[in-house]
């Protein structure tokens, strides 16, 4: 039972850590229809700030979180301005936008490497203890990651659900032209979004840092909570979210069992949703009556 | 000065010319009918006015000064196209959609006005206004996309196709409304198939062929041209 549930803690929060990468995944797929395979990197670029801030600069725990936060959103703008912009100005097919973003994702990696080093590198431990709930002990360091992917994600679904510019973003997720009819700057909300994913891409970098190791390949973690998106249904926030914490839960489960299965599953997963269902969990089924 | 001249206006699209040096104008407080076969260039117009689409050369003033040419200034400026096939937020709430339409609006108290007078045009809505956008009719989301238009609170409000694919007995509320909300003191320019319903309700109307503005006159009277009768209205003049 111990272990159960402290299986299920750790499960939960590997989801909430997928669910950071995942939702800006699905913020940008729900607006403009392609996979930002860069966001990989964007995470990657957070957990070095997170190091380095810890580090070299000796910053408290929410200062450098905060700082992740921040680089990284400003990096995914910065990719959004220089790569995806000129290809939106000329109407450029999907394919071309998938390509770019990985090109900028391994432009990334291969830029950290060339910049600072491939080493990997590890946090300094900021949360040893553990404590008891109910005879089960559990890591102060693993409430905290739940905590703060709770707090983080619930800001986010109240932007989207009770905001102005929210309104904007769902209005723009189900048709561009209509909302640019309204009165809505596409601009604008691309660039809302790509700050938003970018933030959480920050957060999720901090945390997996904490969790694992840093190093210029950590970006491959998002292939997974990129799974997840598509698990829950790409395009859809909560479906986004669910999915995480869910494909969190299960690869921990898996993994206890037998850990070479684990990645087998995850990609088995997602071989099974798009020949079973490609909408996902929650993927929107809504039609426009013309 | 009209409300909304255009003059001179060409749309190329790659080698097609689409509309072919047409001149119009909108006086302020009058509903204009723009009829044409499909093709003939009407939704370009709209969408060359909305900055939809960009054309190459000719004028657009509003109001006595050049229209933007960024579709979400024009808006701003008060210029409000409600697209042909409605294009409603399927995915948000009849209440959202309204709301998306204010948008671009800050003065709390009106857009409740504007909301309260949506409500009394279309009782429907009213009734609906929980239900996501998606599941209503076809002639409730026509009644939406109007409503949304209104909700921008523009000066010139445009209509493409509003009776596309309705029931008869919905073509003829939609065009109650549209008298409607000309006596709310907006100016309408409208596009249809419909030549019969939309020279009916026309103070001005403009005949568009093949990109060309091939004629124009009182609604009434374009009504009765014979020629107009033998392509648009199915008939002989009698």
């Amino acid at each position: 039972m111990q272990y159960f549930l402290q299986q299920l803690v750790n499960g939960i929060c590997l989801g909430g850590m997928y669910a950071l990468m995942s939702v800006g995944y699905s913020l940008v797929y729900s607006i403009m229809n392609f996979s930002n395979f860069a966001h990989g990197g964007v995470i990657m670029v957070g957990a070095y700030v997170g190091y380095f801030t810890l580090t070299a600069l000796g910053c408290p725990f929410f200062v450098s979180f905060l700082l992740c936060g921040v680089g990284s959103g400003l990096l995914a703008v910065i990719i959004e301005r220089l790569v995806y912009s000129p290809l939106r100005k000329r109407h450029a097919p999907s394919l071309y936008f998938i390509i770019s973003a990985m090109g900028a994702s391994i432009f990334l990696e291969n830029f950290v490497i060339a910049a600072i080093d491939g080493t990997p590198r590890n946090f300094p431990t900021l949360f040893s203890n553990s404590i008891n709930i109910g005879g089960i002990s559990l890591g102060v360091d693993s409430l905290m990651m739940i905590v703060v992917s709770v707090v983080a994600l619930l800001i986010l679904m109240f932007i989207i659900q009770k905001t102005k510019v929210g309104l904007a973003i769902r209005a723009c997720s189900y048709s561009e032209k209509a909302s640019t009819l309204m009165g809505i700057n596409g601009d604008l909300v691309i660039f809302t979004i790509f700050l938003m994913g970018g933030v959480l891409a920050g957060f999720a970098g901090m945390l997996y840092g904490m969790r694992f190791i840093v190093r210029p390949t950590i970006g491959q973690v998002t292939n997974k909570s990129f799974v997840a998106a598509v698990f829950g249904g790409l395009g859809s926030l909560p479906g986004a979210i669910v999915g995480s914490v869910l494909l969190g839960v299960m690869e921990i489960f898996v993994a206890s069992f037998n850990s070479n299965l684990r990645d087998l599953f995850v990609y088995g997963l997602l071989i099974l949703v798009l020949v079973v269902k490609p909408s996902g969990l929650m993927g929107k089924v809504v039609e426009d009556k013309a | 000065m009209a409300m909304l001249e255009i003059r001179d206006l060409n749309v190329y699209y790659g080698g097609i010319h689409a509309l072919r040096g047409i001149s119009l104008d909108v006086e302020e407080g009058q509903v204009v009918s723009m009829i044409g076969s499909n093709g003939a260039g009407k939704s370009s117009m709209m969408n060359a006015i909305s900055g939809l689409v960009k054309y190459q050369s000719g004028e657009i003033r509003f109001k006595g000064e050049p229209l933007s040419t960024t579709a979400n200034k024009v808006v701003k400026a008060g210029v409000c196209q409600v697209p042909e096939g409605r294009l409603i937020f399927a995915n948000l709430s009849v209440y959202d959609n309204l709301r998306v339409g204010a948008y671009l609006r800050s003065d709390k108290s009106g857009i409740e006005r504007d909301m309260k007078r949506v409500y009394e045009i279309f009782p429907r809505l009213e009734e609906r206004k929980n239900q996501i956008a998606g599941t209503l009719s076809g002639g409730e989301q026509q009644m939406l996309a109007m409503g949304r238009g209104i909700m921008s609170a523009p000066d010139l409000i445009m209509l493409d196709e509003p009776s596309l694919g309705l029931a008869p007995l919905l073509v003829n509320t939609i065009f109650d409304t549209i008298q409607e909300i000309k006596s709310m003191g907006k100016t309408i320019l409208l596009v249809e198939q419909n030549a019969l319903k939309a020279l009916s309700v026309a103070d001005k109307a403009y005949v568009l062929e093949q990109g060309c503005i091939t004629m124009s006159g009182p609604g009434k009277e374009l009504l009765k041209d014979p020629s107009i009768a033998e392509a648009y209205l199915g008939k002989s003049a009698e």
